[in-house]
C-alpha cells in the first residue's frame, strides 16, 4: 500500500506544485519552438505542434483529471453514503425498493448515458463530474447499506437505543462513523474508476474543454503524432496508468485490512 | 429455470423502457436538431421535414410511437444519413462489433480465469503476489491508451499487423481485441484467483484431501466449478464494459461498428440511431446478466432456484 500512495502522492506534488515554477504555462505559444524535441533549452519535454510546452500541459492535464476524479468521487460519496445508509436504517419495503432501483440501474448501461449527458449538455467540466459522481455511487451504496445493517444488530447500538437515543443521534454518532473506514475504502477505489471515465470522456473529446487539458485529452492528442513523437503518447498514457493503477493497489489493500481487522 | 428465465425476462420490461425513456428524454430536451445544419434549413421545409419525422407532436406523443414501432422490432428511420433505416445501420455495424467483443471476452475468459487459478494454486506465495500485482496492472490499462501503443509498436514500428480498417484475412482483428480483452483479463484473474482461493479453505475440500484424493481431481471435480461463481457474475459488467471500450477501439483503429454511430449519431442529435443504439445495448446487457445467473446455477446447483 505505501508505494502505491506514495506514488500516487508524488505525481499529485508534481502536479499542484511544479506548474507555476515553469517558465510557461500549459497554454502560452513559444513560436520560436513548434514541435521542439525532448529536453530542448527551455522545453524539458518540448513542445506541441502549437509550441504549447509539453511538460507544463502534461502537469496541468494531471491536476485536472484529478480534481475532476475527487470532486466526482465525492458526489458518489454523498449519494451513495446516504442512499445505503438511509435503505439499511429503514430496513423492510423501503430497503427492498432503494435496492431494487440500484439493481437495475446496475444493468444499464451507463456509458452511454454519461456520453449522452456530455452530448446533449454541452461539455462543461461541472457537468462532467456530477454525471460521473451519479454513475459511480451504486458500489458505495451496496457496501454501506450491509455495513448499516450489521451495524444495527450490535450491542452498543442496541444499548443506545434502550437508553432511549434517538434515531437521528443514533444513526449519526453511533451508525455513521463506523461506516467511515468502508466508505473511504470505497472511495479509493471510486477514484481510479472515475479517472478511468473521465479520460475516456476527454478522449472522444466529450469530456474537458480547450484551453483546459486533462490526461484523457493528452493522449488523445499524443495518439495522433505517435508515429513522430512517442513520448507525445507514453509520458500522459504512462501517468494515466501509474495513476489508475497505484489507487487500486492503494484501495484494495485498505478495504483488505478493514476486512481482516473486522474478523 | 424456465421460470427463472421467464421471470427475468418479465422485468427487464421495466428496466428496458426506463432507459428508453431516459434516452429519449435527454435527447429531446437538449439543443439542437438532427436538421441543423451549416446553412439554416427554410423554415417550410424544416416543418415539413419535422412534420415528416413526427417531430412536430408531443414529446409523450412522440415516445409513444415510438415504443408502439419498437414492439414491432422497428427502430425507425435515420435521421441525419438520408435512406437508411436505423434497422439497415445496426445489422451492417453489429456483427462487426459483436466479432471483436466476443473474441476479446472469450480471450480474456481463457486467459484470465487461467492465470486466477495458477496464482490460486500457488496462494501466499511469490507467484501469487506478482500475478495478482499483475491482474491490477492489467486492470489500469485503458483501451485508449493500450490500442494506440499496440498500434504503435505492432503496426508502425514492427510492421507485424495493420492498425486501421478491415482488411481479407482476420489480421486486423488482432490489436483491437487484445487492447479490449486486457483489463477484462485482469479483472477475470482477480475474480477467480478469489473463488478458487477461498474454495480451497473450505471444508469439504479439507475433508476430501484428509481422504488423500489427488490434488488434481480434488480441482477438477469438487474445487473448480463453485470457484467460477465469481467470474460467472462479472459477465453482466464485462460485456457492459466491452461494448462501451469498442466505442473507443473503433475510433482509433477506424473500424465501421457500434460505438463509432453512437457517438457520431448523438454528436448530430440522430435521435432514432442513439435510441436504437441504447436500446440494443441494455438489451445486451440484461441479456448477458440473465446469462450469468444460468450459468451460476450450472456452476453451483444450490443457486439454482425451484
Amino acid at each position: 500500500m505505501k508505494p502505491a500512495l506514495i506514488i500516487v502522492a508524488l505525481i499529485a506534488l508534481a502536479a499542484l506544485l511544479v506548474p507555476p515554477l515553469l517558465p510557461y504555462d500549459h497554454i502560452a505559444i513559444d513560436w520560436d519552438s513548434v514541435r521542439a524535441g525532448l529536453f530542448t533549452d527551455g522545453h524539458l519535454l518540448g513542445t506541441d505542434d502549437l509550441g504549447r510546452d509539453r511538460l507544463a500541459r502534461l502537469l496541468v492535464g494531471t491536476r485536472v483529471t484529478v480534481s475532476v476524479a475527487l470532486a466526482a468521487a465525492l458526489v458518489a460519496l454523498v449519494i451513495g453514503v446516504t442512499w445505503g445508509a438511509i435503505a439499511g436504517w429503514v430496513g423492510g419495503r423501503t430497503d427492498e425498493l432503494m435496492m431494487r432501483i440500484v439493481d437495475g440501474l446496475y444493468a444499464l448501461p451507463f456509458m452511454f448515458v454519461v456520453i449522452l449527458l456530455m452530448v446533449v449538455f454541452g461539455r462543461s467540466i461541472l457537468l462532467v463530474f456530477l454525471g460521473i459522481g451519479f454513475v459511480e455511487w451504486l458500489t458505495m451504496a451496496r457496501v454501506v447499506r450491509g455495513q448499516v445493517i450489521a451495524l444495527k444488530q450490535r450491542p452498543f447500538v442496541l444499548a443506545a437505543e434502550a437508553a432511549g437515543s434517538p434515531a437521528r443521534a443514533t444513526l449519526l454518532r453511533h451508525i455513521l462513523p463506523n461506516v467511515a473506514g468502508v466508505a473511504v475504502a470505497y472511495l479509493m477505489l471510486t477514484v481510479p474508476q472515475v479517472v478511468m471515465i473521465e479520460s475516456f470522456l476527454s478522449f472522444l473529446g466529450l469530456g474537458v474543454q480547450e484551453p483546459l487539458t486533462s490526461l484523457g485529452i493528452l493522449v488523445n492528442e499524443g495518439a495522433e503524432e505517435m508515429d513522430m513523437h512517442p513520448a507525445a503518447l507514453l509520458l500522459p498514457g504512462g501517468v494515466l496508468v501509474a495513476l489508475i493503477a497505484c489507487l487500486t493497489i492503494a484501495g484494495e489493500r485498505f478495504r483488505d485490512r478493514l476486512a481482516d481487522a473486522a474478523k | 429455470m424456465g421460470r427463472l428465465i421467464a421471470r427475468r425476462l418479465l422485468t427487464a420490461i421495466p428496466t428496458l423502457l426506463a432507459i428508453i425513456i431516459l434516452s429519449f428524454v435527454l435527447m429531446r430536451i437538449a439543443p439542437g436538431g438532427p436538421f441543423d445544419g451549416e446553412r439554416p434549413l427554410a423554415p417550410e421545409v424544416r416543418a415539413a421535414l419535422e412534420a415528416a419525422y413526427g417531430l412536430d407532436k408531443s414529446l409523450s406523443e412522440q415516445v409513444w410511437m415510438y415504443l408502439g414501432r419498437l414492439a414491432h422490432g422497428d427502430f425507425g428511420p435515420s435521421m441525419v444519413y438520408r435512406d437508411f433505416t436505423v434497422s439497415g445501420l445496426i445489422a451492417e455495424a453489429l456483427p462487426v462489433s459483436l466479432l471483436i467483443g466476443g473474441c476479446a471476452l472469450m480471450l480474456a475468459a481463457v486467459l484470465g480465469i487461467s492465470i486466477g487459478l495458477w496464482a490460486a494454486l500457488r496462494a501466499g506465495k511469490w507467484q501469487d503476489e506478482a500475478l495478482m500485482l499483475g491482474a491490477t496492472l492489467l486492470t489500469a490499462l485503458p483501451t485508449f491508451v493500450t490500442g494506440p501503443l499496440l498500434a504503435l509498436v505492432f503496426g508502425l514500428w514492427l510492421g507485424w499487423l495493420p492498425v486501421s480498417g478491415q482488411n481479407d484475412g482476420l489480421s486486423w482483428l488482432i490489436l483491437p481485441v487484445i487492447a479490449l480483452a486486457l483489463p477484462v483479463t485482469g479483472a477475470v484473474a482477480k475474480l477467480a484467483r478469489a473463488g478458487l482461493a477461498g474454495e480451497l479453505g473450505a471444508d469439504h475440500i479439507r475433508a476430501a484431501r484428509a481422504r488423500g484424493i489427488a490434488p488434481l481431481t480434488i480441482l477438477r471435480r469438487h474445487a473448480l466449478r463453485p470457484a467460477l461463481v465469481p467470474v460467472a457474475s462479472y459477465l453482466g459488467p464485462a460485456a457492459a464494459a466491452l461494448l462501451t471500450g469498442a466505442v473507443v477501439i473503433e475510433t482509433v483503429f477506424g473500424l465501421p461498428g457500434m460505438g463509432r454511430y453512437f457517438v457520431q449519431g448523438a454528436l448530430n442529435r440522430d435521435y432514432p440511431l442513439v435510441l436504437g443504439v441504447v436500446t440494443l445495448y441494455a438489451a445486451l446487457i440484461i441479456l448477458f446478466n440473465l446469462f450469468a445467473d444460468l450459468i451460476y446455477g450450472w456452476l453451483d446447483p444450490r443457486m439454482r432456484e425451484g
